[in-house]
């Protein structure tokens, strides 16, 4: 559990060494493999620090992609402080949200009609970003 | 626009995708959360998706400038949509440098206001530019997608060398038929004593010499040389350059061939140009200020054009070399077609003076004993070329780094001086 953990980490830093985009998903990955072996190892009761941990992990993803955006000019002194603020607004909204969403989810089951509804959703959403992201206007 | 994702939109769906299965598989809500804020920038950005459409004008502060000024520059955006982040580059040639203002830069443009982005741009080489092409790439607020254009605004922008200073100029052996600044050898109305001779009818009394008259006891006028202009030609030789950081000697040649042809056309001398080489370019003998502007003009598009084709003096048209005309050659003397067709002009009966523009401080230091072999045996080779021009009875004077236009120009006209005296 540690050390898929500590490899992802090690992936990231060396992604963030090397400003490898494409490698960068791969330590995220790593990272969140090892927390939810961790939490599954560890059975029980849901874990309250995830939404603080979430939140964290979604600024972590944000700055590292920023960080190797390959910018060697300095941005006007707005578009930083606004760029900043979004950050960790959206940050904050993933701790509190997610913080509310957990409390909800801890005292009820969904069935497996809830089940399938949501994977069917994810992958929709998820071929709907892709096609979108490929296309090209000019 | 042409619009394109980053690679985070993959990485971000693909963290998504991951975790809202694994939440699943795993029955842990927890990795919801983990995938929930991936989906939503993905999902969010995905939807909003659009070109932002901007209108840029490029304004320059002047037309003309001159080389090693500072050039104001203002992009004016004028956006009717907003854009969160407009990373803004303007493409600028080699000789243009950003001295004030950042280029590239990040901007947020609101919706109906209008920006200007104000850059001083350091002429570092003369030239001829087109300046204003600006690339404009906008992102979203989480920069997972991004919209690229270019648009062109160029303008001319023409950046002219600096002159050098320049005491005195050479003195052309010949003069020409119209009023000048030259002292003529022909015996004419003007300033200058010639001579003394007997009165004749239609002399006119103010002429007298009354001391001359009053000893010999008979009417004795003075003569006087005219005052008249000449012809100078400057050759520029662009067959080939020396070049090292940014530096080349087709730089001295132009700063010293503009000087030069200021200053004669400020004596009422007719001024032509030749730029001899790969490609051949010639202005016609004119006086006045706009030739100058002709010839500096006509300089700005001389470049070094890599050419093995032989020419001569037969590709020029014969009216660009007027007879008796001075011509001032630049050259690096790197060139054996340039050293052909400059003793093939003196072999002609023109009064030839060769400034060589030295390449030697283009020139790497000699590493290991094959390299100063060779390099002592260009230096040779050099010096003999300079031989064959001593010996056809062209001046050769080297300007380089360590001295001054002015310097080598007296050089050469020092030695002229020596020659005419010998010669009586």
């Amino acid at each position: 559990m540690t050390s898929i953990g500590c490899a992802g980490l090690l992936l990231t830093a060396l992604a963030l060494a090397g400003r490898w985009a494409t490698l960068l998903p791969w330590g995220f990955v790593g990272v969140g493999a090892g927390y939810a072996l961790f939490l599954s190892l560890r059975g029980g009761t849901v874990d309250a620090r995830a939404p603080i941990l979430a939140a964290t992990f979604f600024v972590a993803a944000e700055l590292s992609f920023w960080s190797i955006e390959g910018r060697s000019w300095r941005s006007e002194r707005a578009v930083l402080v606004r760029r900043v603020a979004l950050l960790f607004s959206a940050g904050l909204a993933t701790a509190i949200v997610g913080g509310v969403l957990l409390l909800v989810a801890s005292g009820r089951r969904g069935g497996i009609g809830y089940e399938a509804a949501g994977v069917a959703g994810a992958v929709l959403t998820l071929a709907l970003i892709t096609w979108l992201g490929r296309t090209e206007d000019r | 626009m042409t619009r394109s994702a980053s690679p985070k939109l993959g990485a971000y769906a693909g963290l998504a995708a991951l975790g809202l299965l694994a939440a699943l598989a795993l029955r842990l809500p927890e990795l919801v959360l983990f995938a929930a804020p991936f989906a939503l920038v993905a999902g969010v950005a995905a939807l909003q998706v659009r070109a932002p459409r901007i209108d840029v004008e490029v304004d320059l502060a002047h037309e003309r400038t001159l080389e090693g000024d500072l050039l104001d520059i203002s992009i004016r955006f004028d956006p009717s949509d907003a854009a969160e982040r407009v990373d803004v580059l303007l493409e600028l040639p080699p000789g243009l440098e950003v001295e004030e203002g950042t280029n590239p830069a990040t901007l947020r443009l609101s919706k109906g206001d209008e920006r200007v982005l104000q850059l001083g741009l350091r002429c570092v080489r003369w030239g001829a530019y087109r300046v204003g092409r600006v690339h404009l790439r906008a992102h979203d607020p989480f920069g997972v997608f991004k919209h690229e254009t270019v648009i062109d605004r160029r303008q001319a922008l023409k950046v002219y060398p600096t002159q050098e200073a320049v005491r005195s100029l050479l003195r052309p052996a010949e003069t020409q038929v119209f009023s000048g600044n030259h002292v003529a050898r022909q015996k004419a109305e003007g300033i200058e004593f010639a001579d003394i001779r007997q009165f004749v009818a239609g002399d006119r009394i103010k002429h007298v010499n009354w001391r001359a008259t009053a000893r010999r006891g008979e009417l004795w006028v003075n003569e006087h040389h005219a005052e008249r202009n000449a012809d100078v030609v400057i050759f520029l030789d662009v067959f080939a350059e020396a070049r090292r950081a940014g530096r080349s000697t087709l730089d001295p040649a132009l700063r010293a061939a503009a000087s030069l042809a200021a200053r004669y056309l400020r004596q009422r001398d007719r001024v032509g140009f030749v730029s001899f080489g790969g490609t051949i370019n010639w202005l016609l003998p004119a006086t006045g200020a706009r030739q100058l502007y002709r010839i500096v003009d006509a300089m700005l598009d001389t470049q070094i054009i890599l050419s093995h084709a032989w020419r001569d003096l037969v590709v020029i048209p014969r009216r660009t070399l007027p007879p008796q005309a001075l011509v001032l050659a630049l050259t690096p003397l790197l060139d054996d077609r340039a050293v052909t067709a400059l003793l093939d002009l003196r072999a002609r009966g023109f009064d030839l003076v060769v400034i060589e523009i030295s390449p030697i401080a283009f020139v790497s230091r000699p590493r290991g004993e094959v390299q100063e072999v060779a390099d002592r045996l260009w230096r040779l080779r050099r010096d003999a070329v300079r031989g064959r021009f001593e010996r056809a009875g062209v001046p050769v004077t080297v300007w380089s780094d360590e001295s001054s236009l002015a310097a080598a120009l007296e050089e050469v006209g020092a030695s002229r001086r020596r020659a005419r005296t010998s010669r009586v």
